[in-house]
């Protein structure tokens, strides 16, 4: 049961990855970067709980609050380009914020020594969930209900002019401008609605994981949030949980088999996916136009 | 309304646009001609904001527009459809009409409006359109779903939807045949009707002569006439830019010589 | 700061010039795929790091300067299996899924090596490691000055091949306008996959150059040389070979530069804002790519 519970956390923290991948996607941006808005959120609500001795909500939410204004600040001069150009800009982006990370030393001294990250040696001593008691019963219902509460927000807003807005700068540039749509607003809020979902994950994944360090997000974190909406279609919110569900299911019941060569495995299955169903695993209609030329 | 004044874009060495003027009237259908590669394409997206202008200037409105990004010129008034049909496929055709309407309104009315559902008025208006579209019992199919004919329909009614006084029609006769050129017919002069001023650019010439008010044709980037429709069919020089000039080169064989087989 | 500081600083910015031959052939392997396909190879670098793995199998067999070439070949041969498996059968108009699919192949082919090899860094032969040369106060280094002249051959002889042959013809006919030269008779699928094959060719060759330049082959290599090529091609201009060559140079340059001034834990940030500032200023790059919009 305890492993399903396990199963359950990751399964969680990596589908608000993959929502927030989903929001960016929507506006025909392709966003390498979501990995380094993920690792703001974790350390920032990281260090605020440890270091602070802040209570668990407000830290998450500063954590989000923080990678979202990353991500709004990045945003501007990163969304003036397009397509491949905008798929390096965000790859540097992470980049420099995982090296920023492997630099980055802060200890201050508590109750229980000295915390704080610590540059290439990570950051360890989150220990929120254990001196408070908590279950793992308890931390799989504050992330499902985390993300539950970001399906409906994302929901609500797709379904609202906003989400039109969105598909509609995704589905054509120039028309979009042409209706009077404004591409950089538009742009942007997806970016920095993108950045807010992937602190939040970042924050929880921290306080899960309590010890961080940059190799938790690499290439490999990237690839895992844009992959899932990809796999799961882009049309449907329900598309990507699904995904999540089907990567990290085939993943796990291959380890059994293959042990140790998890990315291995990841990768082919995406080559996989994308030669059987490039479209999707929900999507109805094939072949979505996304950063299609007219 | 619009005054395109010494306006020119040069690409590297050719001269897309050279030192146009020209002047759109409230209120009145004015259509833009020339042979192909004559600039009514560039004069278009330099109008809509596409394009930057080398030189020379845009006023709508008695305000200079070059330095305004497309999306705030379409907020201030200007709107077009394109030769190339840009719908927004995976949207359905309502979504098409309510992205496409711009929001004029400040404060917390106009943010609600922009931005979360739409409010009561704005569905109304879209409704109409709709209807005047002929296609409101197509609003929740998806836009790249639609026939051809429907299509180029909801092309425009998309661009009369962001409430602009000054449509730029792009070729919209293109590909289709006589019953729906008719219906085109009456519906840009119903748009008229409505109070909008109409700038149609357009080869067929039939629905030019038609429905224009006045003419202007382009050759090489610059006009070389302008008038009524009657007055432009006489113009000699714009007979010259369409078929060739007048005089028969010796050189060649004349149309009435045998074929050699 | 004395004359000795910027002594070696100058012969630190040498070095990175010489380096830097390495990025200029992985931009260019970038860029001639994006030209003829439009489409990013993200393997590509990690494909070019296996190229020089697998010409190690023949170290012991050949003597040093066989096992370049076998590195080349063996690069063009991953080049041909990239193509099949993550180009030719996926839709031309989806983008992303080929962006999915090699960056897939990109984890994939990293696991493998980290696998096979058990992490462990495997020597490179290099050759004139030796030989010095001295011009006025500056080294320069033997085996960097091999590297450079290996990698001045290989873009000579591309350059070569696009300018005079049939092949090369063909790319850059199906690059501006691939249905055109399709009904001229030339078959697109062939010259991509020549492209690929060619473009695997100069990266077998760049991730020997990159073993011979640090003396070992180690799977994180792969990922640096990814990200570092992408900007190179960025900066140098999508599409634009020349660019890419000049991007390269300066990448290598600044790449020492930023070292010697800031340590190597911060060196790689500050490449990183270099390709925002490029972004910012000038998106086309230094050389706008010939031919298409968009």
């Amino acid at each position: 049961m305890d492993f399903y519970l396990g199963l359950a956390q990751v399964i969680g923290i990596h589908t608000l990855l993959g929502l927030s991948a989903w929001c960016v996607l929507h506006t025909g941006q392709v966003s390498i970067a979501q990995g380094g808005f993920f690792a703001i959120g974790a350390y920032v609500a990281g260090m605020l709980t440890s270091m602070a001795g802040w209570p668990l909500a407000p830290a998450l939410a500063v954590g989000a609050l923080a990678a979202g204004a990353v991500a709004v600040a990045v945003g501007f001069p990163a969304l003036r380009v397009k397509g491949l150009m905008l798929v390096v800009a965000t790859t540097a982006f992470a980049e420099i914020v995982r090296l920023f990370f492997f630099n980055f030393k802060w200890r201050v001294q508590t109750a229980e020594g000295l915390i704080g990250p610590d540059a290439s040696l990570g950051f360890g001593g989150i220990r929120y969930f254990p001196s408070h008691a908590w279950s793992t019963l308890d931390v799989n219902l504050l992330i499902w209900a985390l993300v539950g509460a970001t399906l409906v927000v994302l929901a609500w807003l797709d379904r609202s002019r906003v989400g039109t807005l969105w598909r509609a700068v995704g589905e054509d540039e120039l028309a979009a401008q042409s209706a009077g749509i404004n591409l950089t607003a538009a742009k942007v809020s997806a970016f920095g609605i993108g950045g807010c979902i992937a602190g939040l994950a970042g924050g929880v994944f921290a306080h899960y994981a309590t010890h961080i360090e940059h190799n938790n997000f690499g290439i490999l974190l990237a690839t895992f949030a844009i992959a899932y909406p990809i796999i799961g279609g882009l049309s449907s919110l329900a598309g990507t949980l699904l995904a999540v569900i089907f990567v990290q299911g085939v993943l796990l019941e291959g380890l059994r088999f293959i042990g140790e060569w998890r990315s291995l495995l990841f990768g082919a299955l995406i080559v996989a996916v994308m030669l059987v169903r490039p479209s999707g695993l929900l999507q109805r209609s094939l072949g979505l136009g996304l950063g299609r030329r007219a | 309304m619009l005054e395109l004044r010494h306006l020119s874009r040069h690409f590297g060495g050719v001269k897309a646009v050279d030192e146009l003027e020209l002047e759109v009237r409230q209120g009145e259908i004015l259509g833009l001609i020339g042979p192909n590669g004559s600039g009514k394409s560039t004069t278009v997206n330099l109008i809509t904001g596409v394009y930057k202008p080398t030189a020379g200037s845009l006023h709508f409105k008695g305000q200079e527009i070059s330095g305004l990004a497309a999306h705030q010129r379409t907020e201030l008034g200007i709107a077009r459809t394109f030769q190339n049909i840009r719908l927004f496929g995976h949207l359905t055709v309502w979504q098409n009409l309510w992205a496409a309407r711009v929001v004029r309104q400040g404060g917390w009315a106009g943010f609600r409006e922009r931005w979360l559902s739409g409010a009561r008025a704005a569905r109304e208006q879209a409704e109409e359109l709709l209807v005047f579209g002929d296609l409101a019992h197509k609003r929740d199919l998806l836009a790249g779903n639609l026939a051809f004919g429907e299509q180029r329909r909801l092309e425009l009614i998309r661009a009369a939807a962001s409430g602009a006084e000054l449509l730029l029609l792009d070729e919209p006769a293109a590909g289709m045949n006589a019953e729906e050129i008719h219906d085109l017919d009456q519906r840009i002069r119903l748009l008229r009707q409505q109070g909008r001023t109409i700038l149609l650019i357009e080869h067929h010439m039939e629905l030019v002569m038609e429905v224009c008010d006045r003419i202007a044709v382009l050759n090489f980037g610059r006009k070389i006439a302008e008038g009524t429709p009657a007055q432009v069919q006489q113009n000699a020089q714009v007979r010259a830019a369409y078929l060739g000039t007048d005089e028969i080169d010796q050189s060649k064989p004349s149309p009435e010589a045998p074929h050699h087989a | 700061m004395d004359s000795l500081y910027f002594l070696d600083l100058s012969q630190s910015v040498i070095d990175g010039v010489l380096f830097g031959a390495i990025y200029a052939l992985i931009g260019i392997g970038f860029t001639l795929i994006f030209g003829v396909m439009h489409k990013i190879n993200l393997a590509y670098a990690a494909a070019s790091i296996g190229a020089a793995y697998l010409s190690l199998l023949v170290v012991n067999v050949f003597p040093a300067p066989a096992v370049y070439l076998v590195a080349a070949l063996a690069g063009g041969a991953l080049g041909w299996l990239i193509y099949l498996v993550c180009f030719r059968f996926l839709p031309l108009d989806n983008p992303m899924a080929t962006l999915m699919s090699t960056l897939g192949m990109l984890l994939a082919i990293e696991e493998l090596i980290s696998h096979i090899t058990r992490g462990m860094p495997q020597n490179f032969p290099a050759l004139f490691a030796s030989t010095n040369i001295e011009v006025g106060p500056y080294f320069l280094r033997g085996d960097l000055m091999f590297v450079f002249a290996l990698g001045c051959v290989a873009m000579v002889g591309l350059l070569q091949l696009l300018k005079r042959s049939r092949l090369g013809l063909a790319t850059r006919a199906v690059a501006e306008q691939a249905v055109a030269a399709q009904l001229c008779g030339m078959s697109v699928n062939n010259t991509n996959a020549s492209t690929f094959v060619i473009a695997g060719f100069l990266g077998g060759t760049a991730g020997a150059m990159a073993g011979a330049a640090i003396g070992v082959l180690s799977p994180l290599m792969a990922l640096p040389l990814t990200v570092k090529g992408l900007v190179v091609t960025v900066i140098g201009g999508l599409g634009s070979i020349p660019g890419a060559i000049v991007a390269g140079l300066l990448v290598g340059a600044c790449e020492n530069f930023f070292q010697f001034v800031r340590g190597v834990g911060e060196r790689d940030i500050y490449v990183m804002l270099m390709l925002f500032v490029f972004l910012v200023f000038r998106p086309g790059g230094l050389f706008a790519a010939p031919g298409g919009r968009d």
